[in-house]
């Protein structure tokens, strides 16, 4: 297909013929990745902005390895905050980005919506990184990259995501790829994490995580914000653990050899067991490897022009 | 003098809706009849030069009163002022308009109150009634002086923005209140139910990704704010209605015989939640835009009378404020110069609303509740009246708006149905649409 996109800003709005494309584009990429010498002329002369308004170690460091092995230059603004009241508003900041002459921008922002606001203003393309509890589509890509390579065709695989959905934009956007894929997906949690209106995004809600458990092929365990038991959302670690924590033990009751994921970074002993994160089962490492193959597909797609290192 | 022919009356204050002669003289409506003769008007003049209005296929009615601006001077003129926002009341067919007090400082004493009296009459365009806070400095402890306010002109007493939180403080307002004999208006938001919410908690929300604000958040406080004010007799408005549990709540305790009013805005009658989209952020309000069934129950209790009344919550905002990221805009919507125009589109020639309930509701109703001049054309009254003409389009256009602001949903868009008159005290104040 040809790609007609300028930005990739959300799931919601792709077709499965893209998302294909783009898990097609990522298998030629990992390819070049796993190579001794990694790296390519592609786009050489290009930019990348790095443009991340909340601490993240790794989705910005993977996007940084994604261009570089690409040939781009890739430079990264870390703000600190954002913030209304102080320092430059995102708006402006746009726009200082675009006199710049960047190629691409990659978003991370705290606010939901933010990264349409900065494709709506750029002529550049721009990638979210994660914007607030919106979406975070290179994570949903790079989840189902991983499925698939595990599970091959993923059409009528049931995927159960436990904990904190309210507030998890790699739930939403998890949810709205495996639902394109023909994925049953079911969201785990306590009614506080997990309330009706979530059912607005078409999956099952339920929250009872054993009940939910047979059957399943995927089990993802979200981070759990440890401080959303400051805001009365649930009443202790020990508990929601207890209740959501993903064990060996609990596992055995998908009754398959079910793959765990989890975006990371991992609460250990909350919502995963050591045994889990450490076991065979959990792909989390391959979750990275196969993330810097996404970003390294987008850029290509969004930037890449008419070089035809996938051809 | 005017003489406006064959014009089509709408005023609720008399029963009337009819073609009729309206004669206005002194600054005050002279005559009201089925024909008049030009020697009939000439002597009526008095030797005072007649302009002559053709009025077919024209509506007049009582001048719309707005019990709810925020003309944020003194403190935010870079949003507005009470010049600009006067201005825009009369371009929008309001002649009277009652200014919240949350401004900066907010308006918590007499010379804040005369302060916004003056610069009202200083501006000279539609009559500003300022509303003083219930609590001193809007912090929801002690009460402020109310009857001091009032001799200053105060219309109102409002913690607008600020829910007053604490019950007891509340039912001590609507106490102390009677020696006013004014309202106090309530803002009818729980802070903790609100939380750091963004729009209405619901599929949407959930959706997008943006915190939710429950709609019990504003019925709880009208449950508690009318059992407050059964309980003490106290006078009591609720502000900005937009769910069907206060609505129900509301229609119950009239039928119990609460001395309560409720107001309803534009934007929860014409909008709902669903048509958000996340970097729209001229459709961010609050209280947020609700569900369908919401805005039903609002036509519905608008149609009904438990909503007595219409009113702008015209919220201006300067455009970079609101050229940020949905969460980090503030909340609000300008809308002094499109409400009636869109109420008209949206709601009457729709059928949902008679032009006759909308007056009374934005007119009438007002006038009654806050004891104002105003709200009617019977021949004595001041004559603020507008000329309003059904078939009159005009795209909004950010270079004709004559407000500071620029955040409001129709920018770019054309509504039809503007006043192209409006006279305040039988001054005429704004002519095809330009305000003189």
């Amino acid at each position: 297909m040809k790609w007609q996109r300028k930005d990739v800003l959300a799931i919601e709005d792709m077709s499965v013929e893209e998302i294909r494309h783009i898990l097609h584009t990522a298998k030629v990429m990992k390819e070049i990745l796993m190579r001794p010498i990694k790296k390519l002329p592609t786009l050489k002369g290009k930019s990348v902005v790095n443009l991340f308004y909340e601490a993240s170690t790794r989705t910005r460091t993977s996007f940084e390895m994604a261009g570089k092995v690409l040939g781009a230059d890739t430079t990264s603004i870390a703000v600190a905050q954002s913030s209304v009241s102080k320092g430059e508003s995102l708006f402006d900041t746009a726009k200082t980005i675009q006199a710049m002459r960047a190629d691409l921008v990659i978003i991370r922002h705290s606010s939901s919506g933010s990264a349409q606001f900065l494709a709506d203003i750029l002529a550049a393309g721009v990638i979210n990184a994660g914007d607030g509890q919106h979406a975070h589509p290179t994570q949903a890509l790079l989840d189902i990259y991983t499925m698939e390579e595990q599970l091959g065709d993923l059409e009528g695989k049931k995927v159960v995501i436990v904990g904190d959905v309210l507030h998890s934009r790699v739930a939403r956007s998890n949810a709205w790829c495996l639902q394109k894929m023909g994925v049953d997906v079911t969201f785990v949690g306590p009614p506080t994490l997990v309330p009706v209106e979530m059912e607005g995004l078409g999956v099952k809600l339920t929250h009872d995580l054993d009940g939910a458990l047979p059957g399943a092929d995927v089990v993802m365990a979200l981070r759990l914000q440890l401080e959303r038991q400051k805001s009365g959302l649930f009443p202790s670690l020990r508990e929601y653990s207890h209740l959501y924590g993903l064990t060996t033990e609990r596992l055995k009751k998908t009754g398959k050899q079910s793959i765990v994921l989890h975006p990371g970074p991992m609460n250990r002993n909350v919502e995963i067991s050591d045994d889990v994160a450490d076991s065979a089962q959990a792909l989390i490492e391959r979750q990275v490897t196969n993330g810097v193959a996404i970003r390294m597909a987008l850029i290509y797609l969004l930037i890449g022009g008419s070089s035809n290192v996938v051809a | 003098m005017w003489w406006l022919k064959e014009v089509w009356v709408i005023d609720p204050s008399q029963n009337l809706s009819a073609p009729r002669d309206v004669l206005v003289k002194g600054g005050q409506v002279l005559e009201m009849s089925s024909a008049l003769t030009e020697e009939e008007v000439l002597e009526l003049a008095q030797g005072e030069q007649v302009e002559t209005i053709d009025g077919r296929g024209k509506f007049i009615f009582p001048g719309l009163i707005d019990v709810h601006t925020h003309l944020r001077e003194p403190g935010q003129e870079e949003k507005e002022d009470i010049l600009s926002g006067s201005r825009a009341a009369v371009r929008g067919g309001f002649t009277t308009i009652l200014a919240m007090a949350n401004t900066q400082p907010v308006i918590d004493n007499r010379a804040l109150v005369e302060f916004v009296r003056l610069q009202g009459e200083r501006a000279g365009y539609a009559h500003v009634l300022p509303i003083g806070t219930v609590t001193k400095g809007m912090q929801g402890g002690e009460l402020a002086e109310m009857v001091d306010m009032k001799a200053g002109g105060a219309a109102a007493f409002s913690d607008d923005g600020k829910n007053i939180q604490n019950a007891e403080v509340m039912r001590l307002a609507l106490e102390y209140a009677k020696l006013t004999g004014l309202p106090i208006i309530s803002h009818c938001e729980d802070k903790d139910l609100a939380g750091e919410g963004q729009m209405r908690r619901g599929m949407a929300s959930a959706r997008m990704g943006l915190k939710g604000i429950p709609a019990s958040a504003e019925s709880v406080i009208v449950a508690r704010d009318l059992l407050l004010a059964e309980e003490t007799g106290g006078k009591l408005h609720l502000a900005h209605i937009s769910t069907t549990e206060s609505v129900d709540l509301i229609r119950q305790a009239k039928a119990r015989g609460v001395n309560v009013s409720a107001e309803v805005n534009p934007h929860h009658l014409i909008f709902c939640e669903e048509e958000l989209s996340i970097t729209d952020t001229a459709l961010k309000v609050n209280p947020p835009l609700g569900s369908r069934r919401d805005r039903e129950s609002l036509i519905e209790g608008l149609r009904d009378g438990t909503l007595d009344m219409i009113a702008t919550d015209h919220a201006p905002h300067t455009q970079s404020e609101k050229a940020r990221p949905f969460a980090e805009a503030p909340f609000g919507i300008a809308s002094l110069e499109t409400a009636l125009s869109a109420v008209w589109q949206y709601l009457v020639l729709s059928g949902r609303l008679s032009l006759d309930r909308v007056i009374e509701a934005w007119s009438v109703s007002p006038a009654k509740r806050f004891g104002l001049p105003g709200g009617s054309l019977k021949p004595g009254a001041p004559a603020d009246m507008v000329l309003f003409d059904p078939d009159y389009s005009e795209v909004i256009d950010s270079a004709q708006l004559v407000s500071k602001a620029r955040n409001t949903p129709f920018l770019g868009k054309t509504l039809q149905g503007f006043p192209v008159m409006v006279w305040v005290e039988g001054r005429l104040v704004q002519r095809n649409r330009s305000v003189i």
